[in-house]
Protein backbone atom coordinates (compact mmCIF):
# COMPACT_ATOMS: atom_id res chain seq x y z
CA UNK A 1 0.00 0.00 0.00
CA UNK A 2 1.30 3.11 -0.81
CA UNK A 3 1.46 5.24 2.23
CA UNK A 4 -0.22 8.99 1.65
CA UNK A 5 2.78 11.34 1.31
CA UNK A 6 3.34 13.08 4.64
CA UNK A 7 5.54 15.67 5.47
CA UNK A 8 5.92 19.07 3.41
CA UNK A 9 3.06 18.71 1.61
CA UNK A 10 0.89 18.63 4.54
CA UNK A 11 2.69 20.88 6.37
CA UNK A 12 2.55 23.36 3.14
CA UNK A 13 -0.91 23.08 3.41
CA UNK A 14 -1.48 23.64 6.88
CA UNK A 15 0.79 26.95 6.04
CA UNK A 16 -1.48 27.88 3.55
CA UNK A 17 -4.49 27.82 5.71
CA UNK A 18 -2.94 29.24 8.56
CA UNK A 19 -1.68 32.37 5.82
CA UNK A 20 -5.47 32.14 4.39
CA UNK A 21 -6.95 32.26 7.86
CA UNK A 22 -4.64 35.32 8.89
CA UNK A 23 -5.19 37.30 6.01
CA UNK A 24 -9.31 37.15 6.51
CA UNK A 25 -8.63 37.97 9.85
CA UNK A 26 -6.85 40.61 8.95
CA UNK A 27 -8.89 41.78 6.20
CA UNK A 28 -11.68 41.76 8.46
CA UNK A 29 -9.89 44.54 10.90
CA UNK A 30 -9.07 46.67 7.95
CA UNK A 31 -12.83 47.07 7.91
CA UNK A 32 -12.78 49.95 10.81
CA UNK A 33 -16.57 49.53 11.44
CA UNK A 34 -16.55 46.65 12.94
CA UNK A 35 -13.97 47.02 15.16
CA UNK A 36 -14.82 50.36 16.27
CA UNK A 37 -17.89 51.75 17.59
CA UNK A 38 -19.99 51.79 14.06
CA UNK A 39 -23.45 50.04 15.22
CA UNK A 40 -25.88 48.35 13.84
CA UNK A 41 -29.51 47.80 15.68
CA UNK A 42 -32.74 50.59 15.97
CA UNK A 43 -31.39 54.21 15.45
CA UNK A 44 -30.64 56.24 19.00
CA UNK A 45 -33.29 57.99 20.32
CA UNK A 46 -33.88 61.79 19.91
CA UNK A 47 -32.99 62.62 23.71
CA UNK A 48 -34.03 65.75 24.24
CA UNK A 49 -35.90 69.15 22.61
CA UNK A 50 -32.61 70.63 21.66
CA UNK A 51 -31.14 67.64 19.39
CA UNK A 52 -35.52 67.77 18.33
CA UNK A 53 -34.80 70.88 17.05
CA UNK A 54 -31.31 70.71 15.46
CA UNK A 55 -32.78 67.80 13.27
CA UNK A 56 -35.49 69.78 12.05
CA UNK A 57 -34.19 72.92 11.44
CA UNK A 58 -31.21 70.47 9.23
CA UNK A 59 -33.50 68.12 7.79
CA UNK A 60 -37.20 69.27 8.46
CA UNK A 61 -39.86 66.07 7.64
CA UNK A 62 -36.83 64.37 5.17
CA UNK A 63 -36.73 60.98 6.29
CA UNK A 64 -32.93 60.15 7.79
CA UNK A 65 -32.33 57.00 6.63
CA UNK A 66 -29.43 54.91 7.92
CA UNK A 67 -26.58 53.56 5.49
CA UNK A 68 -24.29 54.95 2.85
CA UNK A 69 -21.94 56.94 5.27
CA UNK A 70 -19.53 55.27 7.80
CA UNK A 71 -18.99 57.09 11.27
CA UNK A 72 -15.90 55.41 13.04
CA UNK A 73 -14.98 56.54 16.29
CA UNK A 74 -13.32 54.74 19.61
CA UNK A 75 -15.80 52.88 21.94
CA UNK A 76 -13.95 53.81 24.54
CA UNK A 77 -12.47 57.31 24.75
CA UNK A 78 -10.18 58.06 27.57
CA UNK A 79 -9.52 61.43 27.44
CA UNK A 80 -13.03 63.70 26.54
CA UNK A 81 -10.89 66.54 25.65
CA UNK A 82 -9.42 64.61 22.16
CA UNK A 83 -11.88 62.18 20.59
CA UNK A 84 -10.90 61.33 16.64
CA UNK A 85 -13.65 61.20 14.62
CA UNK A 86 -13.79 59.80 10.92
CA UNK A 87 -16.85 60.21 8.35
CA UNK A 88 -16.43 58.27 5.05
CA UNK A 89 -18.99 57.82 2.05
CA UNK A 90 -17.60 55.28 0.05
CA UNK A 91 -20.43 54.61 -1.86
CA UNK A 92 -21.83 57.68 -2.19
CA UNK A 93 -21.23 59.51 -5.80
CA UNK A 94 -19.12 62.97 -5.77
CA UNK A 95 -19.98 63.70 -9.67
CA UNK A 96 -20.94 67.63 -10.72
CA UNK A 97 -24.60 66.08 -10.83
CA UNK A 98 -24.93 63.67 -7.93
CA UNK A 99 -22.39 65.11 -4.95
CA UNK A 100 -22.38 65.21 -1.23
CA UNK A 101 -22.72 68.24 -0.42
CA UNK A 102 -22.82 68.66 3.50
CA UNK A 103 -21.74 66.62 6.51
CA UNK A 104 -23.22 67.45 10.07
CA UNK A 105 -22.06 66.17 13.20
CA UNK A 106 -24.02 65.86 16.40
CA UNK A 107 -23.12 65.16 19.83
CA UNK A 108 -26.48 64.16 21.95
CA UNK A 109 -25.11 65.24 24.86
CA UNK A 110 -22.57 67.82 24.49
CA UNK A 111 -23.19 71.52 25.94
CA UNK A 112 -23.73 72.26 22.35
CA UNK A 113 -24.90 69.35 20.39
CA UNK A 114 -24.77 70.38 16.65
CA UNK A 115 -20.64 70.26 16.84
CA UNK A 116 -19.53 71.16 13.30
CA UNK A 117 -21.03 70.77 9.78
CA UNK A 118 -18.72 70.36 6.71
CA UNK A 119 -20.02 72.28 3.07
CA UNK A 120 -18.48 69.57 0.66
CA UNK A 121 -18.11 69.79 -3.56
CA UNK A 122 -17.43 66.87 -6.23
CA UNK A 123 -13.66 68.51 -6.16
CA UNK A 124 -12.92 66.22 -3.02
CA UNK A 125 -13.47 63.12 -5.14
CA UNK A 126 -14.91 61.58 -2.44
CA UNK A 127 -16.51 61.91 1.34
CA UNK A 128 -13.78 61.33 3.90
CA UNK A 129 -13.14 63.31 6.58
CA UNK A 130 -10.95 63.02 9.81
CA UNK A 131 -10.74 65.71 12.87
CA UNK A 132 -10.92 65.48 16.50
CA UNK A 133 -13.88 66.42 18.92
CA UNK A 134 -14.27 67.38 22.56
CA UNK A 135 -17.06 64.97 24.37
CA UNK A 136 -18.50 65.79 27.80
CA UNK A 137 -19.52 62.42 28.51
CA UNK A 138 -21.26 59.13 27.22
CA UNK A 139 -23.44 60.02 24.80
CA UNK A 140 -24.55 58.56 21.25
CA UNK A 141 -22.50 60.62 18.11
CA UNK A 142 -24.65 61.56 14.80
CA UNK A 143 -22.92 62.11 11.53
CA UNK A 144 -25.75 62.75 9.00
CA UNK A 145 -25.05 63.94 5.29
CA UNK A 146 -26.95 65.63 2.59
CA UNK A 147 -26.62 64.89 -0.98
CA UNK A 148 -27.40 67.90 -3.33
CA UNK A 149 -30.96 65.39 -4.52
CA UNK A 150 -31.80 65.64 -1.29
CA UNK A 151 -31.30 62.46 0.29
CA UNK A 152 -30.34 61.95 3.72
CA UNK A 153 -28.19 59.62 4.91
CA UNK A 154 -26.87 58.66 8.41
CA UNK A 155 -24.75 56.66 10.26
CA UNK A 156 -24.44 56.81 14.54
CA UNK A 157 -21.59 55.96 17.12
CA UNK A 158 -22.21 55.15 20.71
CA UNK A 159 -18.92 56.55 22.48
CA UNK A 160 -18.23 56.14 26.67
CA UNK A 161 -16.23 58.93 27.60
CA UNK A 162 -14.09 58.22 30.86
CA UNK A 163 -12.71 62.18 31.31
CA UNK A 164 -15.12 64.89 30.52
CA UNK A 165 -13.56 67.13 27.54
CA UNK A 166 -16.50 70.00 28.23
CA UNK A 167 -15.58 71.20 31.41
CA UNK B 1 7.25 74.98 24.17
CA UNK B 2 7.08 77.93 21.30
CA UNK B 3 3.52 77.69 19.67
CA UNK B 4 2.33 81.09 17.89
CA UNK B 5 -1.63 80.94 17.59
CA UNK B 6 -2.47 80.58 14.40
CA UNK B 7 0.46 78.96 12.75
CA UNK B 8 -0.74 76.41 10.77
CA UNK B 9 0.56 73.66 8.33
CA UNK B 10 -0.52 71.37 5.35
CA UNK B 11 0.91 68.48 4.57
CA UNK B 12 0.25 66.52 1.06
CA UNK B 13 1.28 63.91 -0.80
CA UNK B 14 5.19 64.87 -2.04
CA UNK B 15 4.73 63.05 -5.16
CA UNK B 16 1.58 64.06 -6.69
CA UNK B 17 -0.51 62.29 -10.22
CA UNK B 18 -2.21 64.81 -12.06
CA UNK B 19 -6.35 63.77 -11.36
CA UNK B 20 -5.41 61.47 -8.25
CA UNK B 21 -7.20 61.69 -5.27
CA UNK B 22 -4.85 63.28 -2.37
CA UNK B 23 -4.82 63.02 1.17
CA UNK B 24 -4.71 66.76 2.41
CA UNK B 25 -3.96 67.07 6.30
CA UNK B 26 -3.62 70.32 8.20
CA UNK B 27 -3.62 71.66 11.49
CA UNK B 28 -3.86 74.87 13.22
CA UNK B 29 -2.47 76.29 16.56
CA UNK B 30 -5.56 77.54 18.70
CA UNK B 31 -6.74 76.64 22.24
CA UNK B 32 -10.38 76.33 21.15
CA UNK B 33 -11.80 77.24 24.66
CA UNK B 34 -15.00 76.09 25.06
CA UNK B 35 -16.10 79.13 27.66
CA UNK B 36 -16.41 76.55 30.16
CA UNK B 37 -13.47 76.01 32.05
CA UNK B 38 -11.90 78.78 34.94
CA UNK B 39 -8.04 79.45 35.23
CA UNK B 40 -5.96 77.88 38.26
CA UNK B 41 -7.16 80.93 39.95
CA UNK B 42 -10.55 80.44 39.45
CA UNK B 43 -11.51 83.36 36.85
CA UNK B 44 -13.57 82.00 34.02
CA UNK B 45 -11.79 81.41 30.35
CA UNK B 46 -13.78 82.74 27.73
CA UNK B 47 -14.74 81.45 24.69
CA UNK B 48 -12.02 81.28 22.33
CA UNK B 49 -12.21 79.43 18.76
CA UNK B 50 -11.68 78.43 15.20
CA UNK B 51 -15.49 78.87 13.68
CA UNK B 52 -14.98 78.64 10.09
CA UNK B 53 -12.64 77.11 7.64
CA UNK B 54 -12.18 77.61 4.00
CA UNK B 55 -10.70 75.32 1.26
CA UNK B 56 -9.86 77.20 -1.95
CA UNK B 57 -8.10 75.36 -5.11
CA UNK B 58 -6.54 77.97 -7.87
CA UNK B 59 -8.88 80.39 -5.97
CA UNK B 60 -12.17 78.39 -6.27
CA UNK B 61 -13.55 77.44 -2.96
CA UNK B 62 -14.15 73.66 -2.73
CA UNK B 63 -14.96 73.23 0.79
CA UNK B 64 -16.34 75.35 4.04
CA UNK B 65 -16.18 73.97 7.21
CA UNK B 66 -18.55 75.23 10.18
CA UNK B 67 -17.14 74.51 13.99
CA UNK B 68 -17.38 75.05 17.37
CA UNK B 69 -15.41 74.95 20.18
CA UNK B 70 -16.46 71.21 20.36
CA UNK B 71 -13.52 71.19 18.02
CA UNK B 72 -10.62 69.48 20.05
CA UNK B 73 -7.02 71.98 20.71
CA UNK B 74 -4.79 72.75 17.57
CA UNK B 75 -7.57 71.33 15.24
CA UNK B 76 -6.32 68.76 13.08
CA UNK B 77 -8.57 68.16 9.32
CA UNK B 78 -7.58 65.89 6.98
CA UNK B 79 -9.84 65.49 3.11
CA UNK B 80 -9.57 64.54 -0.09
CA UNK B 81 -8.85 66.30 -2.93
CA UNK B 82 -9.24 65.92 -6.83
CA UNK B 83 -6.16 66.90 -8.09
CA UNK B 84 -6.80 67.39 -11.71
CA UNK B 85 -4.44 71.07 -11.93
CA UNK B 86 -1.99 72.59 -10.49
CA UNK B 87 -1.68 75.47 -8.53
CA UNK B 88 -2.21 76.54 -4.91
CA UNK B 89 -4.98 75.33 -1.73
CA UNK B 90 -5.19 77.84 0.41
CA UNK B 91 -7.04 77.57 3.53
CA UNK B 92 -8.10 80.07 6.07
CA UNK B 93 -8.83 79.95 9.48
CA UNK B 94 -11.29 82.47 10.92
CA UNK B 95 -11.81 82.64 14.96
CA UNK B 96 -14.52 83.85 17.04
CA UNK B 97 -12.59 87.06 17.51
CA UNK B 98 -12.06 87.93 13.97
CA UNK B 99 -8.30 86.77 13.31
CA UNK B 100 -7.88 85.06 10.32
CA UNK B 101 -5.02 82.75 9.73
CA UNK B 102 -3.71 81.70 6.19
CA UNK B 103 -1.90 78.67 4.73
CA UNK B 104 -0.97 77.24 1.40
CA UNK B 105 0.45 74.73 -0.31
CA UNK B 106 1.11 74.06 -3.76
CA UNK B 107 -0.05 71.18 -5.75
CA UNK B 108 2.58 69.74 -8.00
CA UNK B 109 2.48 67.01 -10.76
CA UNK B 110 5.41 64.94 -10.74
CA UNK B 111 7.23 64.65 -14.06
CA UNK B 112 8.11 61.07 -13.28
Amino acid sequence: MPRVPEGPPRRQFLKQGLAIGLAVAAGHSLRPVQLLSASAGPDPEVPNEQVAKILKDLFGDRPIRRGQVFLDMPVVAEDGRVVPVIIEAPELPMTADNYVKAVHLIVDHNPDPYLAAFDITPAMGKLSLQFRIKMKRTTWVRAIVETNTGEVWADYARVNVSLNGCG
Amino acid sequence: MNRTIGDARIRIPPRIQQGETIQVSAIVQHPMDTGFFRSADGQPIPAYFIKDVTVAYTGQQVAHFMWTSGISRDPVVTFTLVADREGPLTMRWTDNKGAVFEQTAQIAFSTT
